[in-house]
């Protein structure tokens, strides 16, 4: 941020007193004001109604509240919360995702088969889905969609969005006007998820005359035509996105068994940058709901009357990724330790609240085919770590940090400060890691800054930590397969690791739907991943929180723990 | 005369391109790829390579950097500034579309800072008690110490979410400037206010004022006729230095009271390295300030009657 600059410039421009104490007098004047006004905030206190549940009631505005922004109403273009969340409630897939059990259900396609190889999947649409601006739904659109959404239009300044969650796409075959076949270069089985995916970039349709206009005129959010339970009313960046009801919408997912239009009569997304705000404009009742609740603010609120619901982000875990060619974490016995090596216990005390899990595998207990590892390799146990450490040679230095061969056992960690949970978390970590003798060196930045040193973090990090949301065990595949994400940075000659095993392993992720079979491969993938090889250390399972007022029902999270509100209704008669 | 407007009409100018130059020197010398910064940053080592290119020749970024400078700079001096990398929004629309917003708050904030600096050089002149007068004068030194986005959140906890008195965010009408505007004037009248009150003291000591007291006028008199008229005018050259203070005291303003606005818009577009809207900004910014610097230095030979003599014997030599 650059308050301290804003201060610092003040101050710099500002005549110097020549008195020093009208200085001390202003310092105090300062406190006093700040503490007076500290103390009638603090004094006294609201509740919100008490939760009067019953019959959904229709009609209503939403005041919604979250961090971010929608860049541009385009909703297959956007990395930010905003903008897919958005994007959910204006756009339908051609899937469901159960977000309890994982399975692929129907929603703008009726039923789906596929070849054995995986690489072509037929979709049967719904023959009564029209877009807003009553243009029939069909395969024609489905097959304009995907391919400007996996190859982009120059000439538009379209950017291919997709081309990282549909790899290898060929084209979209439309042998009638219902029927959609999507072909691919490769087996792709997690293109079936893929075809539901509601997270970042998302494959939402678009009527053909959205489809033609270029970036620019897509930032007039009117022009934007969806097939959703909601349209745009309006969009203004940094401010807010108004969604009305979209008049004669009746093809909520079938799951959600919600017949008909959606409850709400509009919805308005409001940007809120401050967690103070936020939280404040919950309880003066200017809203209705707020996304991004901190985790100190969850206690106090829930105190206060307000729920607090939360899912977690179903994917990879917050974790460590090992850059397996530098040292010293080119060492199997230095990732074992780390691994080892942390109180998951303090983690939880200190720093997570009840909506953030402690991980217990690189994939979330969400996605399908997860593994617990919490009782072996995820388990603190310091002494193991020592004893691995002392067995690979690692001797204690003189400051406590270990070294071998006349070199110290420092790890450089490179990691993303825009969940507030992250920082402190690793530092938990630093500090256990400290009494085993690794010294880890946290460097936690702002986006930017880290999109920058990715570039170098084959040569400079032994360690990137983050996550991706994707509620498939191919995720483990597209992360760390040495032919695609290649996380660890793993090359033919990488010592202790047979990459051949390993890439036969991930790539058996893309091969079957079966779920027996899917099942066992997650687990072979995740055998290796975390505890052969040890190429991550999981360390918590991040979680989208909303806090409410005891009035609004039925916000829902998806498989991907982004919000639909189809369902969603409020009986405070505003 | 002529020569003395051509010289600060020059160094404007100047000061406009090198803004832009040095505006795009950092925003490439910054080690992020504007590319990169389009996609998920946990996706990033799995984006195949040929998309990243496709994506930088959809912006020109693949271009020599030496060719993307000169065809910024040939597009800006048309006021061209091309679309927004992050949103596809033409340029000059977004700054536009949130300019009003902070030109209202920003102008409203000036006002308001300016009437307290006088407020407080007036009271810090007319008063005989030494403690109410140094503790008076300590009050610039207190506004530009307290922290934006501490007094602006204080100020919404007490008359937003206690009292009710004013919406908490966003920009509707009157009532949703009140608490942003003053939380803005306050750090921006500080200096003014300490520069009005040291003028205040020194023309007070000088020899015309002593006249006017010999004359016989009142004390309020002096202060109101004689020095507030003399010690306001170098306030003036302070102009660009409380615009700077107002624009960079608006990036907090609207970020806490969630305002829209060319601090906002300004901060995300670093963030984000959205070359083209940064270049766009810093342009325009720093054609206003140049402006601002231009008039007043325009207007002091107007005012000041011994800078228009220096003036004319130098343009007769």
């Amino acid at each position: 941020m650059s308050d301290a600059d804003d201060l610092r410039s003040s101050i710099e421009n500002a005549t110097r007193s020549r008195r020093r104490w009208p200085w001390i007098a202003g310092a105090a004047a300062a406190v006093l004001l700040v503490a007076g006004i500290g103390f009638a905030v603090t004094r006294g206190g609201t509740s919100s109604s008490a939760a009067t549940s019953g019959e959904p009631v229709r009609g209503g505005t939403l005041q919604f509240a979250l961090i971010d922004y929608q860049r541009s109403p385009d909703p297959q273009w956007g990395t930010n919360y905003a903008e897919s969340l958005i994007g959910n409630n204006v756009t339908d897939k051609l899937t469901w995702q159960d977000p309890d059990t994982g399975e692929i259900t129907p929603w703008l396609a009726e039923s789906w088969e596929y070849n054995d190889a995986l690489t072509e999947f037929t979709f049967r649409l719904r023959k009564d889905v029209t877009f807003s601006d009553g243009t029939p739904f069909d395969s024609a659109a489905v097959k304009a969609n995907y391919d400007q959404y996996v190859r982009g239009d120059e000439k538009l300044g379209i950017s291919p969005n997709g081309a990282t969650l549909l790899p290898g796409y060929i084209e979209t075959r439309t042998p009638d006007p219902y029927t959609a076949v999507v072909r691919f270069e490769k087996p792709l089985a997690s293109f079936l998820q893929a075809s539901s995916f509601t997270a970042n970039a998302q494959p939402g349709f678009l009527a053909l005359s959205t489809l033609k206009l270029n970036a620019e005129q897509r930032t007039d959010p009117t022009k934007v035509i969806g097939t959703g339970p909601f349209v745009y009313e309006s969009w203004e960046s940094q401010v807010k996105t108004v969604l009305v009801k979209r008049k004669g919408y009746n093809w909520a997912p079938p799951a959600l068994k919600h017949p008909g239009e959606a409850y709400l009569d509009k919805i308005v997304f409001n940007t809120i940058p401050e967690a103070s705000v936020r939280t404040g404009s919950l309880e003066s009742g200017t809203i209705d709901a707020t996304l991004d609740v901190g985790t100190t603010d969850e206690a106090p609120l829930e105190a206060k009357g307000y729920e607090i619901i939360h899912r977690g982000v179903s994917g990879t875990a917050i974790l460590f990724n090992f850059n397996t060619q530098l040292f010293p974490t080119d060492d199997l016995a230095v990732r074992k330790a780390i691994q080892r090596g942390w109180d998951r216990s303090a983690v939880e005390k200190t720093v997570l609240t009840d909506s953030y899990k402690i991980a217990t595998s690189v994939i979330a207990p969400s996605v399908q085919g997860y593994a617990d590892y919490s009782g072996s390799v995820l388990k603190y146990d310091p002494d193991a770590a020592r004893k691995l450490l002392d067995d690979a040679g690692w001797a204690p230095g003189p400051d406590g940090i270990r070294v071998k061969d006349g070199k110290k056992l420092t790890v450089k960690l490179l990691g993303i400060s825009n969940l507030v949970v992250n920082k402190p978390a690793y530092e938990s970590v630093q500090q256990d890691l400290k009494k085993i003798g690794v010294d880890l060196q946290l460097t936690v930045v702002p986006i930017p800054d880290y999109a920058a040193n990715v570039a170098k973090a084959k040569t400079d990090w032994n360690v990137t930590a983050a996550n991706r949301s994707r509620n498939d065990a191919a995720v483990l595949n597209l992360q760390y397969n040495p032919e695609l994400g290649n996380s660890n940075f793993l090359t033919a000659d990488s010592t202790g690791i047979d990459v051949p095993e390993l890439t036969a392993a991930l790539g058996k992720l893309e091969t079957t739907l079966d779920p027996a079979r899917r099942k066992e491969f997650a687990k072979a993938a995740q055998d290796l991943v975390v505890d052969k090889y040890a190429l991550v250390n999981p360390v918590y399972d991040p979680a989208q929180v909303i806090a409410h007022a005891g009035y609004v029902h039925g916000i829902l999270f998806d498989a991907q723990s982004r919000n639909h509100f189809v369902n969603t209704w409020k009986n405070d008669g505003k | 005369m002529p020569r003395y407007i051509a010289l600060k009409l020059g160094r404007a100018v100047f000061v406009v391109w090198a803004a832009f130059t040095v505006a795009f020197v950092l925003l490439f010398v910054l080690p992020a790829d504007p590319v990169d910064l389009l996609f998920d940053p946990a996706e990033l080592n799995s984006v195949p390579p040929e998309v990243k290119e496709q994506m930088a020749a959809n912006y020109g970024f693949n271009e020599p950097v030496i060719v993307q400078y000169l065809d910024r700079l040939g597009h800006a001096l048309i006021l061209d500034f091309g679309n927004s990398v992050q949103s596809g929004q033409p340029v000059l629309r977004a700054v536009v579309d949130v300019l009003p917003s902070t030109l209202v708050l920003a102008a409203a904030a000036l006002v308001l800072a300016v009437l307290i600096a006088f407020g407080v050089a007036l009271a810090a002149t007319s008063t005989r008690r030494v403690w109410l007068r140094n503790l008076i004068e300590a009050l610039p030194s207190g506004a530009v110490s307290v922290p934006v986005f501490l007094s602006g959140i204080l100020m919404l906890q007490v008359f937003s979410f206690r009292l009710g008195w004013f919406p908490s965010f966003g920009d509707g009408g009157f009532r949703s400037l009140v608490l942003p505007l003053i939380t803005l004037a306050i750090p921006v009248s500080g200096p003014i206010a300490q520069l009005l009150v040291r003028n205040f003291t020194t023309e007070l000591h000088s020899g015309y004022v002593t006249t006017s007291w010999a004359k016989g006028s009142t004390r309020a008199g002096i202060v109101i006729r004689d020095v507030f008229r003399n010690a306001s005018l170098p306030a003036l050259t302070i102009a660009g230095i409380t615009f700077g203070n107002l624009i960079a005291g608006s990036v907090i303003t609207e970020t806490v009271f969630a305002r829209k606005g060319i601090g906002r818009l300004t901060q995300t577009a670093i963030n984000t390295l959205d070359v083209p809207l940064v270049a766009g900004i810093v342009v325009l910014v720093a054609a206003t300030f140049a402006l601002i610097n231009l008039i007043v230095d325009l207007i002091y030979p107007v005012l000041d009657p011994r800078l228009r003599a220096t003036l004319a014997a130098g343009g007769s030599r």
